[in-house]
């Protein structure tokens, strides 16, 4: 991959580090690793004029998650039962599958760990590259 | 009338389908590789999905991706484009199963014509001149008594040949027992075949190309013809222009008439355009695109009529809202083609950043680009950035609006063939009109002369 196409999948994984309030977010997609990092210093400067008060920040947390995304293109289907925030993953398992023209395609943990945010929902459309699960390990 | 439409495309091709559509009041999906996340086709478009990383194989011919895309969005149709999936005939196939409209030929036509001996077969059997030729041929001799029929120079032609391998020019009867034995050599080699067959060689012919649409209830049109000998070494088209120049109105409606006889025979449907090439009085069908081209945009501002669009209502099932005789072309346009590459180096494709991109316009001028200040050219895909099109009322006013538009272009960030074609309009043999297809080629072989 060209660093630009690294630059272009790097923005797109922003989106769901700044969702999950995470320090920083690495993915795995056997070809290439990213990780995205939120600045550490990220006090904006406030502008002068009256402007209503920014939210305070969601509190951030220094740790490492693989974010687990969809190969595919289709309607996700949660595994049965369903995988929560909050759950450990004591060994290698089915998290959810993707459907595609009737095919399904397993997403799997990789590996045990602590699931720390689900992105998606039952019979939720996904495209290629969109975050499901993340996980920290 | 479709609902929604699945653009199985990018770049500039996929915009144009897409403005197609919206005039139509038909809402986009559009899909698209992780690489092209920031081009203007996603943008555009009422939805996207991604559909896979940046190479192709992975993403725009990622025919269960794409499908999937149809069916979760809610589409009823699927546009191809050009390239990736458009004469696939599988995709074609895959879709109609799904319930979708493939907008397009049949996938019994797209398969007929893909096949280069099948569709020589259907046209000579439709009356379409073919280039002169034998079968395989099993020796030398039989190989002399083939040429010696059809005369001087033949080409020499593996059967299973391709890219120009087990191919060899033969111009005189002492040259063809060397020649054919390393043709021979050469396709056993390449392609663990060996076969022969023999075939006219065109000194220098014109490629010039009929555009035709045809409806499902038996109305064909033709929307005249296109010249497009301007072609890099590689073949590839770089200047297009419509009507063809200096060509005999004889010859012309001949053209025109194996055109729409050859649809009406193979029974195509939606937009297709056959190519021949010319060679003083003499015309051959090379093959047929079953698909829209590049250069249709050329056809359009003479004709006045949207070729994408009436592919679109085509495959809805409508009838061709015209015939032959309300169509009429006025003036010449005339097609340059755009693209990251470095015409000092073999049109090596170039990927990169656009640092500044700023396209001409005025009266009579038509860009169509998916690209603008700041978008990434992705090293995956064909190089072309923009299709810059000028009409005017005559052949030379089109080269002088070319001329001045090509001089308000800026690209930067990577080469591009801007300057080169400007310099190419210049040239005192092009400005005469109707070039052969080895004029830039020999053009460029000897500017690599040492002076």
């Amino acid at each position: 991959m060209t660093e630009d196409v690294i630059a272009v999948r790097a923005r797109a994984l922003a989106g769901a580090l700044a969702e999950a309030g995470f320090a920083r977010l690495r993915v795995r997609d056997g070809e290439t690793e990213i990780e995205v990092r939120r600045a550490s210093h990220s006090a904006p400067v406030r502008p002068s004029c009256a402007v209503p008060a920014e939210p305070a920040p969601r509190p951030t947390v220094e740790r490492m998650a693989d974010v687990i995304s969809s190969d595919v293109v289709g309607i996700v289907r949660l595994a049965r039962p369903a995988i929560v925030e909050g759950q450990e993953l004591d060994e290698d398992r089915e998290l959810a599958f993707v459907e595609t023209l009737g095919i399904r395609n397993p997403v799997r943990s990789r590996g045990t760990g602590h699931v720390i945010a689900v992105f998606v929902t039952e019979g939720q459309p996904v495209e290629y590259g969109q975050a499901l699960f993340a996980i920290e390990r | 009338m479709f609902k929604k439409v699945l653009i199985a495309n990018r770049g500039e091709i996929a915009l144009r389908i897409n403005r197609a559509c919206h005039e139509l009041g038909i809402a986009t999906v559009a899909i698209f590789s992780d690489a092209d996340r920031a081009s203007l086709h996603v943008r555009h478009a009422d939805e996207a999905f991604c559909v896979g990383p940046g190479p192709a194989t992975r993403s725009y011919l990622n025919i269960p991706n794409i499908i999937s895309a149809a069916l979760i969005s809610g589409c009823d149709a699927i546009h191809p484009g050009y390239g990736f999936l458009a004469e696939n005939a599988r995709f074609a196939e895959i879709a109609a199963d799904h319930g979708l409209t493939f907008i397009g030929p049949t996938p019994a036509v797209i398969n007929a014509m893909g096949d280069k001996a099948t569709a020589k077969r259907l046209m000579q059997e439709a009356g379409v001149p073919t280039t002169p030729g034998s079968g395989i041929v099993a020796s030398v001799d039989e190989a002399r008594t083939v040429a010696e029929q059809i005369g001087f120079p033949v080409l020499l032609k593996a059967t299973a040949g391709g890219g120009g391998k087990g191919m060899r020019e033969v111009h005189a009867p002492a040259e063809l027992p060397t020649a054919y034995a390393t043709a021979q050599a050469e396709a056993e080699a390449s392609f663990k075949d060996g076969r022969l067959y023999v075939e006219k060689l065109m000194v220098n012919p014109r490629h010039i190309e009929v555009q035709v649409l045809a409806d499902e209830h038996g109305g064909v049109v033709h929307l005249g013809e296109r010249d497009c000998s301007v072609q890099k070494p590689s073949h590839q088209k770089l200047i297009e222009e419509a009507p063809a120049a200096e060509l005999d109105p004889g010859l012309r409606a001949r053209l025109h008439h194996i055109a729409t006889t050859a649809t009406r025979a193979v029974r195509y449907t939606n937009a297709g355009t056959l190519e021949f090439l010319v060679s003083g009085s003499d015309v051959y069908f090379m093959e047929m695109n079953t698909r829209i081209q590049v250069e249709h945009p050329v056809t359009e501002l003479i004709y006045g009529v949207d070729l994408v669009k009436e592919q679109i209502r085509i495959a809805a099932g409508e009838s061709l809202g015209f015939t032959q005789d309300d169509l009429h072309p006025h003036g010449h346009a005339i097609e340059v083609r755009v693209n990251a590459e470095d015409p000092e180096n073999n049109f090596a494709p170039a990927a990169g950043t656009l640092t500044t991109v700023v396209f001409p316009g005025g009266p009579g001028i038509r860009v169509d680009t998916h690209v603008y200040g700041g978008s990434i050219v992705p090293p995956f895909y064909d190089s072309m950035l923009a299709k810059i099109v000028a009409v005017g009322r005559t052949r030379e006013s089109a080269i002088l609006r070319m001329e001045r538009a090509l001089g308000e272009t800026r690209i930067e960030g990577v080469k591009t063939t801007v300057d080169f074609c400007r310099e190419l309009l210049g040239d005192e043999r092009f400005r005469a009109g109707g070039v052969g297809v080895g004029w830039l080629p020999s053009l460029l072989a000897r500017r690599a002369q040492p002076v």
